[in-house]
């Protein structure tokens, strides 16, 4: 069972493919905005390196943010189009679940946080279970500094990671960051989603090519402004 | 036998269609925006690109269903790279790319403007050299010769809001729906066009346009006549703008040496437009060439008949290819 998974919600693109539970191959790049110039290419190289078939997928996985609106839209109308044209189906998996996978060894709950721009982050709250990290509660979008308050209250030891935190060293300053000398971990990598998707293959938790959405959170700021007038 | 499927999603439209050898519409699937856009009043980017999401694959099955053909049986994918919305451009250009991928048949990255002048070919494939093209819709407004097949030359473009922008702004003012062109063509039927003198802008001042300050004389008129007739406003406006777009464009067939006056865009619809441009065709001894509306409009055909001639001239695009929203027309010969 050969599995393409990317995630393209920060300003990295991310692919892995896979095959029988196994990862055959990664790729991460910085890419600024350069999703769309970025994405397909990378796919054409490494499954070509990593002898996949593109015939031979039998399932497209994707990260859906939350993240970059313009990036997710590049990944997910890949994800979604490839799906389409090999009549296969599709698995979505949150773009912060992505971070916080690869971390369930260290034995501690973790927030992962990603850099939302105008002062704002997006985060979601993970506890290590031995069948891998667990989310608690929503995907959010708040100010920086609302979180690490709340995170200063209650005295669960909590980790943050992500580029969110790179971005607002400052606000979490006084939080404990997870360190490492590979700068990847702070962003979605495709190994766990390539293993993410292959369980969910094998329990039949897939969808239709257009049954994967963006995860916003966020509405278009015509809509915010228009609310806000109360018109 | 050549199959392309075209895709376009440079502004507010999601559009495919199947084209075969660059001439025969095999199928076309526009699905529009305009009720999401309607109550801001105008197209909101990021209210584009997230419908242009939802949209575009269902799209793209359509336009192959109505074509009675497979993802097997194309031979190339071809997107609008540029101008339009960035955000809205790389939804289509995703696509296509992905498709290209998967089905390994060559990517087309198809400039907008080019576009709109290939749905002359396709309306009338013997149609005569040189041409005198204006392209007038919500986004553009320019006027365009075409030397040959390849060969353009831009003439003049507007220096602010596109026509169909004031139209929108217009209908704004004067209380009316989104989009504003239909509104406003409807009720200046009604009205007197002779009896409010809005300026003509810049109508002698060579082949640019400018509305905003059009858009403004508008605006204090109803402010200073509150009670004046809406009709006669709608009217004299629609009449201010037929004014500059027609003349400009006999203007750039005269430069040009063009027997033959192209309109292409959204504001190709207007009736008065189209009724003064015949009548300037005819007096000035020049065929008027007019596409069928659903090609004047944003459609993928033009960018599937765009795309087989570039394939042919230029070879395909590269996989690394993305948007550029402020494209330009170059020449390619
Ligand atoms: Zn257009």
């Amino acid at each position: 069972m050969s599995i393409l998974g990317f995630d393209t919600a920060t300003q990295r693109v991310a692919v892995g493919v896979g095959r029988g539970g196994q990862v055959l191959g990664t790729r991460s790049l910085a890419v600024e905005r350069q999703h769309a110039e970025q994405l397909v290419p990378t796919i054409r190289d490494l499954c070509q390196e990593s002898s996949i078939e593109l015939s031979s997928l039998e399932v497209i996985a994707v990260g859906l943010g939350p993240g970059l609106f313009t990036g997710l839209r590049v990944g997910i109308t890949t994800a979604r189009t490839m799906a389409q044209a090999l009549d296969i189906p599709v698995i979505g998996v949150s773009s912060l679940d992505l971070v916080a996978h690869p971390l369930v060894g260290i034995g501690r709950p973790v927030v992962v946080v990603a850099n939302a721009r105008r002062n704002e982050i997006y985060c979601a709250r993970y506890i290590p279970t031995k069948d891998g990290m667990k989310r608690e509660g929503d995907y959010e979008v708040l100010p920086p500094d609302v979180l690490a308050a709340e995170l200063a209250e209650n005295d669960d030891q909590w980790l943050v990671v992500g580029d969110g935190v790179l971005a607002h060293a400052d606000a979490f300053a006084n939080c404990d960051r997870f360190e490492s000398d590979d700068d990847h971990a702070m962003y979605p990598s495709a190994a766990p989603l390539v293993a993410i998707a292959d369980v969910r293959m094998r329990r039949q938790e897939f969808c239709d090519p257009c049954d994967v959405h963006p995860l916003y959170l966020r509405r278009s700021d015509a809509e915010i402004e228009w609310d806000r007038k109360g018109r | 036998m050549t199959l392309i499927l075209g895709i376009e999603t440079s502004c507010d439209e999601t559009a495919a269609a199947v084209v075969e050898n660059g001439r025969l519409i095999r199928s076309s699937v526009i699905s529009s925006q305009i009720d999401l856009h309607a109550r801001f009043g105008g197209v909101v980017p990021e209210v584009a690109s997230r419908a242009h999401v939802e949209l575009i694959n269902s799209v793209i099955a359509e336009a192959l269903a109505e074509a009675d053909v497979q993802f097997g049986d194309l031979d190339a994918v071809a997107a609008c790279q540029g101008p339009g919305l960035i955000g809205a451009l790389l939804v289509g250009v995703s696509a296509a790319k992905a498709l290209a991928l998967t089905l390994d048949v060559p990517y087309v990255g198809v400039n907008h403007l080019e576009g709109h002048l290939h749905a002359a070919w396709l309306q009338d494939p013997d149609v005569a050299l040189p041409l005198a093209v204006l392209l007038v819709s919500g986004g553009h407004t320019m006027l365009v010769a075409v030397v040959e097949d390849g060969r353009y030359q831009v003439l003049g473009q507007t220096v602010d809001d596109a026509a169909g922008e004031a139209f929108d702004k217009v209908a704004r003012i004067c209380g009316l729906g989104y989009p504003g062109g239909p509104a406003i063509d409807r009720l200046a039927i009604e009205g007197d066009a002779r009896s409010i003198a809005f300026p003509r802008p810049m109508i002698y001042e060579g082949l640019n346009f400018s509305f905003s300050g059009l858009k403004t004389a508008v605006l204090n008129h109803v402010r200073r006549n509150p009670d004046g007739d809406i009709r006669d406003v709608a009217a004299s406006f629609q009449e201010a703008v037929v004014d500059v777009l027609v003349h400009k464009l006999l203007e750039a067939a005269d430069i040009s040496g063009a027997a033959t006056l192209v309109m292409g865009g959204g504001v190709a619809a207007n009736s008065r437009l189209r009724e003064r441009l015949t009548e300037a065709g005819a007096a000035s001894g020049r065929t008027v060439l007019v596409p069928r509306m659903d090609l004047c409009t944003d459609n993928g055909v033009m960018i599937a008949a765009t795309a087989w001639w570039r394939l042919r001239t230029d070879g395909p695009t590269s996989l690394a290819g993305g948007a550029n929203p402020s494209l330009s027309l170059v020449s390619t010969r």
